[in-house]
Order: C-alpha cells, then sequence, then structure tokens
C-alpha cells in the first residue's frame, strides 16, 4: 500500500479519530544514518525504527516478543526491502549497484550508539542483544550496515531517499564524512529529492537558484507587494530603481540572517510575517490616495528589508544543501527571486495595461485592484497580528541591548547611504544640463 | 547658494558620522556590560513557556489531574491524568449527554513534538487491575509503558506495550487492605489501608517508576502509604531489595506532622514521590512533604540530602525530579507543587541556583506542578494535578546568567 497517495492532513484526521490499533502509520519517524567512503567501499549506517516496518515477517517467542536467536534473517529481509530499496546513491551521477548488507541488528529503544559513526559502526557490528531479551518488534530498532562498492573516496556522492512511505512525516538525520576529515550535516523531510552530500558550486547555485524562483511564486503576500509596486507604474523605466531597491534590500537582510545576525527569539517570525502584511497594506493603499506616489524606491527599500527576513525563515532548513557554497548559495537563491519577480513584472504589465486600455479606466482600476489587495492584507494583518499579540515585549537586558543597537547602526547606515543617494541624481541633473545652481 | 547646500549637506553628514560613532560607543559599552554580567555570576539553564503547545486535544476532550509525564526515545511526551473522575460536572457534560461538552480523555496520552495527540489509551480491561487512582508514568528501554497508581487500594503497578497491550501486573491490587475494612477504595476510605513497607510483593500506593535499562531493574517510588524505594526485575515484577530514608530498613509506623524546626525524620514522610537513577548510577528520592531530596546507590546505601523550602507546609516543596539533557547531568529540574515553581539545582552540590514559573493559570504558570520530564533537546515537560489539569512545555534557551533567584513566569522574549 503506499500511503504517499494519501493527503497527510487526511491520514492524520483518521489516525485522531479512531481509537489506537495494531499497523497503524506512525505519525513521525527519524531514520539516523551515517555515510563514510573509504578507500574503495562506502559504508552507510542506518538506524530505522522498526515501527515503519509493522507488516514484516519475524519470528516470536511468547506473547509474540521477537525470538532474536532466529531474528537475523527477518533484520536482513527488512534492511533489504524497507532501506536498500528505498535508497539510491550516486557516485559522480552513476547509480552504485545494491550494496552488501554487512551487518544487521536489532537495538533496545534506549540505544545512543548512533549519536557518532565510530561508536554506532563498533555497535553495528558488535554482539547482538542477548536472546533472552523481551522485545517486540514495533519497539524496537532496526541497525544495518550497507557495503557498497566505489571507484574512489574523493568521488562526489549523492543520494535519494524514499522514507516518507515510512510515517506521515519522516525525517532522516544524515551525516556524511569525507575522508577529509570534515563532516556535513543534513535534515531531510520525507523525500527530500536528490541531495549532494558535497556540492559543488553550481550544484549548489543551480539548487538556490530553483528554490528561490519556486519561492517567490509560492509566496502569496510577496507577490501582491509585487503587484502593489507595479499598478501605478507599468513602464519599465519607473519600475528599474522600485525593483533594484527591493532586490538590494531584501538581498542585505537575507544574506545578514544566514549569517547569523537575525534575533531568534520565538516572536520574531510573527513580527516579520505581520510586517509584510502590513507592507502590502500601505502600499496598497497608497496607490489609492496617491496619483503618482513620490520616491517608492525609499519605501520599497525600507520594505525589503522585511520580506528578506521573511525569505530567510525559507532557507533556515536549506541551507544546509550548500555545502561549502554559502554565499554562492544564497546569491544563487536572490537570482532565483529576481528570475521570479522578472516572469511575474512580464506578465503582469502587459495584463494591467491591457486591462485598464480595454476594460476599466485606469485610475478606477488601480483604485479598484489596490482595494482589493487591502482588503486581502487588512486579513493577514489581523490574522498575523494576533499570533505576534501572543508574544510580549522581551526583557530588555545589557547583551539584547547591544543587539539593538547593533541593528540600530545597521539602518542609520542605510538611511545615510539612501541620503547620500537622493544627493546623486541632482548632481548628476546639474552635470548633464550644465546648470550651476537653479533660481531661488 | 550652492555653499548653503553644501553647509547643509555636510551637517547633516556629520550628524549621520555622529549618531553612528555614538551607536557604536553604546554598543561597546553593553557587550562590555554583558561580559562582565556572565563572568561575574552563576550560569543555570534558561527556559522559555511554549505557549502554543501542545495543541487542542480533540473530540471535546479535556484533561482531568495530570500525575504524570514522560518522553520517550522518539521525543515524544506521555502522560497519564485522572479524567473523568476528576472532572467536575460541568467539566463533563458531554459524558453525561446534558451538553456539547466536555468528556474526559483517556487516561495515557501521547503528543509528537508539534503538539499533536498520537496514541490514546488506558482504562480496566481483561488480565490485570487498572488503578483506582492513576499515578506515574515511564516508558521504559524496550519501549514499554509504566503506570503507578495511588487510589487508596492501589498497591499494585502495570506494564503495557506503547499501543495498551497488557504485558505485566507487579503486585496485587488491595493488598494493603487492613483485615475486616469495608470494601471502599474511594478517598475517603483511606483508614482501612495499612502500609506494610516490607512487603516482598505488593506496594502501597506507588507514585513513580523509573527502570535501568542497564540492569533491567525498574525502582518504585513506594509511595503514599508504603515508605520506601522497591527495586524490581523489569522483566518479573519480581522485588529484589528495597529501602527507607537514610538507607534505613523502612518502618510503617505514622510519623509527626513535619516541622521545620524539629530533626530531620530518619524514615520517609509520605508520599515518597519519586526514585530516578542519573547517568552516573545514582538514585534521587524526592521526599515530598519532607521538603528534602535524599541520593543513594543502586543498592540503597545512602550518600546525601538536601532540604528545599523548608518552611513549607502540606504537600511538601520536592515533588519530581528531571535531569538536563546534557551528558553529565549537570542540573537536577524539581517540580515543587506547593510553591508554583521549578527549581534548577546544580547536582553536584544539591544547591538551587534558581527557580522558574509562579502560580496562575496562564502559560508558564502552575497550580499544583506536579510531574516533570525533559526532552533530548533539554526542553521541560510539566504536568499539573488538582485543578491545574494540563501539560506545558517550557523550551531550552541554553545556558543563561543567573540574575534573578526566582524568576517567575517565563513567558517568550529573547
Amino acid at each position: 500500500m503506499r500511503f504517499g497517495l494519501f493527503p497527510g492532513w487526511l491520514v492524520l484526521l483518521l489516525a485522531l479519530a479512531l481509537p489506537a490499533a495494531a499497523h497503524e502509520i506512525p505519525s513521525d519517524i527519524t531514520v539516523t544514518m551515517f555515510a563514510r567512503p573509504q578507500g574503495h567501499v562506502l559504508r552507510v549506517l542506518v538506524r530505522l525504527p522498526l515501527r515503519a516496518s509493522m507488516d514484516a515477517e519475524y519470528p516470536r517467542r511468547e506473547r509474540d516478543f521477537v525470538d532474536l536467536a532466529k531474528a537475523g534473517p527477518s533484520l536482513r529481509n527488512a534492511a533489504a526491502s524497507v532501506l536498500a530499496n528505498n535508497l539510491e546513491i550516486y557516485e559522480g551521477g552513476a547509480r552504485l549497484r545494491a550494496p552488501r548488507i554487512a551487518a544487521a541488528r536489532m537495538s533496545l529503544e534506549s540505544d545512543r550508539s548512533f549519536s557518532g559513526f565510530d561508536q554506532a559502526l563498533a555497535h553495528v557490528t558488535g554482539p547482538p542483544l542477548p536472546a533472552g531479551t523481551t522485545l517486540f518488534w514495533e519497539q524496537g530498532l532496526l541497525d544495518v550496515l550497507f557495503e557498497y562498492p566505489i571507484r574512489s573516496d574523493a568521488s562526489r556522492f549523492s543520494l535519494e531517499t524514499r522514507f516518507d512511505r515510512f510515517a506521515l512525516k519522516t525525517v532522516t538525520a544524515l551525516q556524511f564524512l569525507p575522508p577529509d576529515g570534515s563532516a556535513r550535516a543534513f535534515l531531510l523531510e520525507g523525500n527530500a529529492g536528490l541531495v549532494h552530500l558535497d556540492p559543488t558550486w553550481f550544484q549548489a547555485a543551480g539548487n538556490f537558484v530553483r528554490m528561490g524562483f519556486l519561492h517567490i511564486l509560492e509566496g502569496t503576500d510577496h507577490l501582491l507587494f509585487l503587484l502593489c509596486l507595479i499598478i501605478p507604474f507599468r513602464r519599465i523605466g519607473p519600475l528599474i530603481p522600485i525593483v533594484t531597491a527591493f532586490t538590494v534590500a531584501h538581498s542585505i537582510t537575507l544574506i545578514a540572517s544566514a549569517f547569523g545576525f537575525a534575533p531568534d527569539a520565538l516572536w520574531f517570525p510573527p513580527l516579520i510575517e505581520t510586517l509584510i502584511a502590513a507592507s502590502v497594506f500601505y502600499m496598497a493603499l497608497e496607490n489609492i490616495v496617491s496619483l503618482h506616489p513620490w520616491r517608492r524606491w525609499i519605501v520599497t527599500f525600507g520594505f525589503g528589508l522585511v520580506h528578506g527576513f521573511g525569505f530567510s525563515f525559507v532557507l533556515q532548513h536549506t541551507l544546509q544543501f550548500a555545502g561549502s557554497h554559502l554565499l554562492t548559495s544564497l546569491l544563487a537563491f536572490n537570482i532565483g527571486v529576481e528570475i521570479g519577480q522578472v516572469l511575474v513584472l512580464m506578465l503582469l504589465v502587459p495584463a494591467l495595461n491591457l486591462l485598464f486600455r480595454h476594460v476599466v479606466a485606469e485610475r478606477l482600476g488601480v483604485i479598484i485592484l489596490s482595494a482589493i489587495v487591502a482588503h486581502t492584507a487588512w486579513h493577514w494583518l489581523g490574522e498575523r497580528f494576533d499570533v505576534l499579540s501572543q508574544f510580549p515585549w522581551p526583557t530588555l537586558t545589557a547583551e539584547g541591548l547591544a543587539s539593538l543597537l547593533g541593528w540600530l547602526i545597521v539602518l542609520v547606515a542605510m538611511i545615510a547611504g539612501l541620503w547620500m543617494v537622493t544627493l546623486l541624481p541632482k548632481s548628476w541633473a546639474r552635470v548633464v544640463t550644465g546648470e550651476s545652481r537653479r533660481a531661488p | 547658494m550652492t555653499r548653503r547646500m553644501l553647509s547643509r549637506s555636510l551637517l547633516i553628514g556629520g550628524g549621520f558620522a555622529a549618531l553612528l560613532a555614538a551607536l557604536a560607543a553604546g554598543r561597546m559599552l553593553l557587550i562590555e556590560k554583558a561580559g562582565a554580567q556572565a563572568q561575574a555570576g552563576v550560569t543555570a539553564p534558561r527556559f522559555e513557556v511554549d505557549p502554543l503547545w501542545p495543541k487542542p486535544l480533540p473530540n471535546h476532550w479535556v484533561l482531568g489531574s495530570t500525575i504524570g509525564v514522560w518522553v520517550d526515545s522518539d521525543d515524544h511526551v506521555w502522560i497519564v491524568h485522572r479524567g473523568s473522575s476528576t472532572l467536575a460536572i460541568n467539566e463533563k457534560q458531554a459524558e453525561a449527554k446534558t451538553g456539547e461538552c466536555c468528556a474526559g480523555a483517556p487516561p495515557v496520552l501521547e503528543f509528537d513534538q508539534a503538539g499533536n495527540l498520537l496514541r490514546h489509551w488506558g482504562g480496566p480491561g481483561q488480565g490485570y487491575q487498572w488503578p483506582d487512582s492513576n499515578h506515574g508514568i515511564f516508558i521504559d528501554h524496550k519501549g514499554n509503558v509504566w503506570i503507578g497508581g495511588n487510589g487508596p487500594s492501589d498497591s499494585h503497578i502495570l506494564k503495557f506495550t506503547k499501543d495498551g497491550k497488557f504485558l505485566m501486573q507487579a503486585g496485587l491490587k488491595g493488598a494493603r487492605r487492613k483485615a475486616g475494612a469495608a470494601a471502599g477504595n474511594n478517598e475517603g476510605d483511606v483508614a482501612g489501608f495499612a502500609g506494610n513497607s516490607n512487603d516482598p510483593v505488593s506496594f502501597g500506593r506507588v507514585a513513580k517508576i523509573f527502570v535501568d535499562a542497564k540492569a533491567n531493574e525498574a525502582y518504585i517510588a513506594d509511595g503514599y502509604l508504603n515508605k520506601r524505594v522497591a527495586v524490581l526485575d523489569a522483566d518479573t515484577g519480581k522485588i529484589k531489595r528495597w529501602w527507607g530514608a537514610y538507607g534505613n530498613k523502612p518502618d510503617d509506623t505514622p510519623l509527626p506532622a513535619y516541622s521545620p524546626s524539629a530533626p530531620p525524620a530518619k524514615q520517609f514522610y509520605n508520599p515518597v514521590h519519586c526514585a530516578d537513577m542519573s547517568v552516573d548510577r545514582l538514585i534521587y528520592v524526592c521526599d515530598r512533604v519532607g521538603n528534602r531530596l535524599q541520593v543513594f546507590t543502586p543498592e540503597g546505601k545512602f550518600l546525601k540530602e538536601e532540604f528545599y523550602e523548608k518552611e513549607t507546609l502540606n504537600s511538601g516543596s520536592v515533588w519530581d525530579v528531571a535531569f538536563s539533557k546534557d551528558p553529565q547531568q549537570k542540573y537536577i529540574y524539581i517540580a515543587d507543587g506547593v510553591n508554583e515553581k521549578v527549581k534548577i539545582i546544580e547536582r553536584q552540590s544539591l544547591k538551587e541556583l534558581t527557580t522558574f514559573g509562579d502560580g496562575g493559570r496562564y502559560p508558564g504558570q502552575f497550580y499544583g506542578v506536579h510531574s516533570i520530564a525533559v526532552d533530548s533537546k533539554g526542553n521541560i515537560y510539566t504536568t499539573e494535578t488538582y485543578e491545574g489539569k494540563r501539560l506545558q512545555r517550557f523550551l531550552y534557551k541554553g545556558p543563561a546568567p543567573v540574575t534573578k533567584m526566582n524568576q517567575g513566569t517565563v513567558w517568550p522574549s529573547r
């Protein structure tokens, strides 16, 4: 049975509605994995809670305890059918053949040897549980050592798992241990697709461009903000400084967040989400009340800083795929966002022009569209503020105040920078026109 | 005009530069101050209540007095509560079919880290005697669920699989009933029962269970009627050894009421409310009413004790313990259901470093904080008895300088 065919919420609803029964789909399972290439062998250690394999046949003793003395073949069967069949490993793009099951054993839930590769290896290849241990299959752990023949331990490896069938939510905690002594940790949710364990810069960049592109297209609030920006300006010229300001601003806060400069408090994400809703609401209102929003790029820059924090929440769980190319990946994510924005602009600008030419008068159209957006944003604002209001203002400590002042310095520096930019066009204008001074 | 504009620009630019310099200087001073604060004082783990955990229960279910919590190897949180028997009529109108809401939830509940309710089961069944008053829950190294009971006739403990399949009963219900006493099992019938802390088979109103994976032995806080720690084989349920306060042979002679000025009692008061083992295989026993924590070897040799808030009367200040999740278990967390706080103790010295919590019904406050447990990330879970009737999570926020002995309600903040 493929549980992945059912929507997660439906299965969860059924699980909640019915009393507990045997062979229920586990709600969540954590698979622990280590992968270490050494010479011509890639050793992969896997720990899987056996409740992920409830339908397995295994020898039983009295009261359905596992007959550990005879359980070896069942454990190897589970290792092959449940794990190896749902795990694909690639060496430089070529899929590795089915692995050799070098060891498979059952462990107690309390065992902690999978906290490191060496302990886990010693445990898996060590003596099995005493045959007299009273243990139920679904309350035990399956520990396996797979060995894959490889060409070289210096190759680039990638893997793909199909572990989402084990539970409503499957998390795979994976550590890749290349021969140079470094370690890369991954936390993969469900089927995370092809994961490059040690990506090249262009693999990382390609992956993050795709993520940025998809994120902007899936983020309704970001898209509505973009719509508000362009409703009054439907020509490329005026849009360039506005979109550039948004891009530069969200890049600054996104990169700052990735390097750990954003607050890690519980209230911070709801604050940013509320501010994003406020930014959409403000922009929509400005479209309604102002015929020619003045210096919109400055306001856009400010709100762009906020949206950058919003983007960073998405990246929190995906920067693990950057390998050693953190900055490249961040820039690539931004590029993906920009590609998405340009695509939206290319579709929206002509669509709006057509709308205002053939369906509704421009001013009335601007007001109607902006009012619809303002209405939506107002609801978001209320909902998000409700969440935010559950968190009281933080207590100010010396450490907290120092952090606050750090951000204030950044803000003042940005305002100063913007002020300096506002001086430039006048100088340029004077240079271009040759005008040395304007009449009083 | 150009000169005026230039002057104006220079003035504004200078203003920006001065402001930035002042802010930078202020920040440096604050960083120095924060560093000095961190070095000067004691540090202790810091927590914030998670007001959004757990999620609401389905089916109009509500918790009764919630008297046990444990976290299993998957970081799932298990609780046991007393359900309908501790709900007022107006809390369970769905059961009486007089209204839509509410009904007591099943006694044993499992929550995941997202706060979703998972498995739920419990109650009387074939082959075992369900306690009259559930008390304490533990998930052992084989994934089995242990439950005690402190009703007047509860003198036994039960073991189930995580799915609620019955595995073992140790001790017999009603073993502590006095010869010729009436057959009632209610709280008012407690006079019909007497402790026997040297019974090798049954218990006396068990408060809590802890299973030592290495030796496959269960430590029983025994209890509300007996005055001992009993150790039994976790597979057979056979009692192997037991001891009282200071490692003495337990004596069930009634003790005078606790007095802060009296010499420490040589026996445990009732209830003996916890008996948990640390990573270095020391047994920490809660003498709840005696306001003390006693430490033993697994064989019952007394090592040391410490008193906490000795002036506390009635139900006492040492209700339950849990250990911090660092490899050395540097800290002990004590639930104190009278003073309504969690005490943070340095395990080596047994000295109290700080406390958090306060009486009240809002997130982060307590009404009868009864049981405490810790997950693999160091987060704390508490349950509340009496009318508290809830489960709360406190997120571990790392070590922090101790600035206040009593932190009060720990709301989320930076």
